[in-house]
């Protein structure tokens, strides 16, 4: 393969299209095209600039991973943070440790707390028809409750599992910030250029 | 030295030489890469990242005899958070040398 100007931008390009806006890739573009052109002039070749730089693949998922973070940052989105995870993953396996599993564990955290928040907003009104089936004296299958206590018990249901919701909304919240703040502190020290060094 | 460890402090050591004097890409790269072995590609990305922070603005200026080249200058926030930076840095590297140095005399 040529190491030259043409194939290192032409991969970036290649790379970063559709990912990055037309004029911030654009931008990008321009300064590795002045530093191969500022180069040239100062005497050094294609090969040397190339191999200074690093590969472009690696330059490319740089750029690539840091405009996700900070797309993700801005719009919050699960589309957005997944992309943002999965981009930082392509760094290194260093991070499937420290990026995929806790990454995992908290979704499955969250879910599982929104999940029960749920369950027990919709076991509330359930509770509370069969209470009232019972109080009438309808016979509804055995519940372990008198039926008066089982009404506030069901209203105290669907109260904890609102609150559970809304508590579940706040931590995703927190986490999804939290949650970026670290991937940005991970790429400014862990790089996708450990192969090229 | 570990090339995470050096990206690590790449940041500040490009605030610290465009603290000096405002540069163009190629020029602030070789500055650094004078010093510091490390793939000079990561420094552009790095850029845009301060750019789009607001540490860094950029201008165009002509060159003698080539096209205009563009400049990157360091922002009001950009000296802050250089003088910041640059403060942490000291201190974190007086603790080390002194922990270092503390080793030594020991081993003797």
């Amino acid at each position: 393969m040529l190491q030259n100007e043409q194939e290192f931008i032409r991969i970036i390009r290649s790379r970063l299209e559709g990912t990055l806006p037309k004029d911030e890739l654009d931008d990008i573009i321009s300064d590795y095209s002045e530093h191969f052109m500022i180069g040239k002039a100062n005497g050094r070749t294609d090969e040397e600039l190339w191999s200074s730089l690093g590969s472009p693949e690696d330059v490319a998922r740089e750029i690539r991973v840091m405009h996700l973070v900070k797309k993700a940052e801005d719009v919050r989105s699960c589309r957005n943070i997944f992309h943002a995870v999965v981009a930082t993953l392509g760094l290194g396996l260093f991070n499937l440790v420290f990026v995929l599993v806790p990454f995992i564990l908290l979704v499955m955290m969250l879910l599982f707390v929104f999940i029960m928040g749920v369950l027990f907003t919709v076991l509330g009104p359930v509770t509370f028809v069969y209470s009232v089936l019972q109080l009438l004296g309808i016979p509804s299958f055995a519940i372990w409750l008198s039926p008066l206590a089982g009404l506030f018990i069901s209203i105290g249901m669907t109260t904890f599992g609102l609150l559970m919701i809304i508590g579940d909304y706040y931590l995703a919240r927190f986490f999804y910030h939290a949650g970026i703040q670290y991937l940005k502190w991970n790429i400014s020290v862990i790089t996708g250029t450990e192969r090229s060094a | 030295m570990n090339i995470q460890f050096k990206k690590g402090i790449l940041e500040i050591c490009v605030l610290a030489v465009l603290a000096q004097k405002d540069c163009y890409g190629y020029e602030l790269v070789s500055e650094i890469s004078k010093r510091i072995d490390i793939s000079e590609g990561t420094i552009y990305p790095l850029l845009h990242r301060l750019k789009d922070v607001g540490h860094v603005t950029t201008y165009l200026q002509e060159s003698a005899g080539g096209p205009p080249r563009k400049y990157y200058r360091l922002t009001e926030s950009g000296r802050k958070e250089e003088h910041e930076q640059k403060e942490e840095w000291m201190r974190f590297a007086a603790s080390v040398n002194a922990l270092l140095e503390g080793k030594n005399d020991a081993a003797e």
